[in-house]
């Protein structure tokens, strides 16, 4: 623990070394860190049924996830994802605050991670001052090269994994080994890999202060329940400097030393004992911070800690609230409904489209004649077996395709075909359907309607 | 004591605000555009509408669309931040004496 007052020595500093803190949340923070990254640069490399578990294969337009496979036709199930993404985020938020900040947003993630490898190269928060200070020199050029060499390479390596979630990552990797990857593969990985240098390196919690949308609209969600760190004012205040042998209820003093500590420790830089800011990304590094110095003066923790404003002010905090209710029923109608409708899928998708070059031709006996394309692709990851049919219109028939269709797995077939009928049945526009079944035992099916044109009757 | 100087270090001017503001929600902006548009177009079907010999790859084609998007949300963003900021201020003076 430095002179409290080492600070001053410091005013002219441009830049926020935040004070590295050893705590209960410091470490629960390494924990996230080390579990989430620990998973972005795993999961590429799982392997489900002989390829990618999660790849989102955008040059093939499909998405594996473990045993499904989407189509670019499912996205809506993508879209309905992300809103339960977001109203998730919502009803987090408004249950526990801006945990999502301070543990799991990639930001926070990565700069921890970023902060790692600069305390490794340049050491310690006084340290890293004074070599900012001094002049150039053997040791800060070591320092600070290394530094760079650490954070240029994780960035690659972060870059090309993020890029291995859109493109076979095994592929992706020998490629990258024989210096043989597609030019936008390697752009990508460079561009991303970028964007967490600058971001992770040195914007820092400048994005949570100024670029992140979430962070100024967070309040929103946040009522006089939800679970904040704050200083408390009542037991702090008034805040003074003492010995440790004084007894501060004689000398007129709260529990606040003033030592600063918490300022200190502050990767944003305000002061909590000014009250909720909206720059606070909920760390709770302050938390760690006061509760050593709490420790050294025999005083009991938690004058900064995680508690929520009713309780503040001596209420009880109320979890189940009409706000969560609200949350939470919305989310369950979403979650259920795309579980329905992802469990009601069928893996067969049959596109319909008539030939515009002519309305009908008339063929001899008194036969109409429509001509078709039909598109159908089987989703499922196995080859089957489909029967074509089509109805609406008494006595129609389909020509120019065989009984049974066999179509590969994740295969597309087109499919001209003419649709036949009588004249004294087509007449003007009618509508017909045709139908697809599987003849496995899932007995799927798709019906997909279109027009039958005929003479004027 | 904390020095205020220590505790606003590295504020960020409003300039720098507002440029990085913009790149970073246009970008967001650009990837949903991205994502929306090319999950109902095939990169590969589009380039022939612009022209029958022009054969592009969907790797390009999803680039070319992404900077697309990204450059259009820019140019709204940016220039919607730029008249936000550079609007006349009301005039209190004349206003508030009047009534």
């Amino acid at each position: 623990m430095s002179n409290p007052n080492s600070t001053s020595l410091y005013e002219s500093a441009k830049k926020i070394y935040p004070r590295e803190i050893a705590g209960r949340f410091a470490n629960l923070s390494k924990l996230a860190t080390v579990s989430l990254l620990g998973l972005f640069y795993a999961v590429p490399w799982l392997m489900w049924d002989g390829r990618q578990a999660f790849l989102f294969d955008l040059p093939a337009r499909k998405f594996y996830l473990l045993g499904l496979t989407l189509w670019p036709q499912d996205f809506p199930y993508l879209a309905l994802l992300l809103i339960i993404a977001a109203l998730s985020l919502f009803f987090f938020t408004a249950l526990a605050g801006r945990l999502w900040c301070g543990f799991a947003c990639p930001q926070t993630v990565w700069t921890e991670a970023f902060i790692w490898m600069e305390q490794f190269t340049e050491g310690t928060r006084s340290q890293r001052m004074k070599l900012d200070k001094a002049p150039w020199s053997w040791n800060k050029l070591r320092r600070k090269g290394s530094k760079q060499f650490l954070w240029v390479t994780f960035s690659l390596w972060t870059g090309f994994t993020f890029v291995g979630y859109f493109a076979p990552i095994r592929e992706l990797s020998s490629e990258l080994m024989n210096f043989s990857a597609g030019g936008w593969t390697v752009f990508w990985g460079v561009f991303y890999g970028f964007a967490t240098y600058g971001n992770a390196g040195y914007m820092r919690e400048q994005v949570c202060k100024y670029m992140c949308p979430y962070a100024r609209f967070q309040s929103a969600m946040f009522d006089k329940d939800t679970l904040i760190i704050s200083y408390d004012e009542e037991r702090g205040e008034p805040r003074g400097g003492r010995k440790r042998s004084v007894n501060a209820n004689e000398a007129g003093l709260g529990d606040c030393i003033d030592c600063t500590l918490c300022v200190q420790v502050c990767p944003t830089g305000i002061d909590i004992r000014e009250g909720l800011q909206y720059e606070c990304i909920a760390c709770a590094a302050c938390i760690d911070a006061c509760d050593s110095v709490m420790d050294k003066m025999n005083y009991p923790r938690g004058l900064v800690r995680y508690t929520t404003e009713h309780s503040l002010q001596k209420g009880e905090t109320q979890v189940i609230r009409p706000r969560m209710i609200v949350y939470a029923a919305l989310l369950l109608i979403l979650i259920g409904s795309l579980v329905t409708s992802m469990s009601m899928r069928t893996p067969i998708i049959l596109d319909v489209i008539r030939d515009r070059n002519a309305l009908y031709r008339e063929l001899p006996d008194s036969i109409i004649e429509n001509s078709y394309t039909l598109k159908l692709i089987n989703q499922s990851n196995s080859a089957r077996e489909f029967k074509l049919s089509v109805s609406g219109v008494e006595g129609i028939t389909l020509d120019g395709v065989a009984d049974t269709v066999l179509v590969s797995g994740g295969g597309v077939l087109s499919l001209p075909v003419r649709a036949r009928a009588h004249r004294d049945n087509a007449y003007g526009i009618m509508k017909i359907d045709f139908m697809v079944e599987a003849l496995d035992d899932d007995g799927d099916m798709r019906i997909e309607d279109s027009r039958f044109l005929g003479p004027t009757p | 004591m904390i020095s205020e100087e220590y505790r606003g270090a590295k504020q960020w001017s409003r300039d720098k605000q507002a440029v990085f503001t913009v790149v970073w929600i246009s970008f967001l902006c650009a990837a949903i555009g991205t994502m929306v548009f090319f999950a109902l177009f095939d990169p590969v079907d589009l380039s022939g509408i612009f022209d029958e010999d022009l054969d592009i790859d969907r790797d390009a084609g999803y680039a070319a669309g992404f900077f697309f998007f990204w450059v259009l949300s820019f140019l709204c963003s940016a220039i919607t931040a730029f008249l936000v900021r550079t609007a006349p201020k009301r005039d209190a003076a004349h206003r508030d004496t009047s009534d």
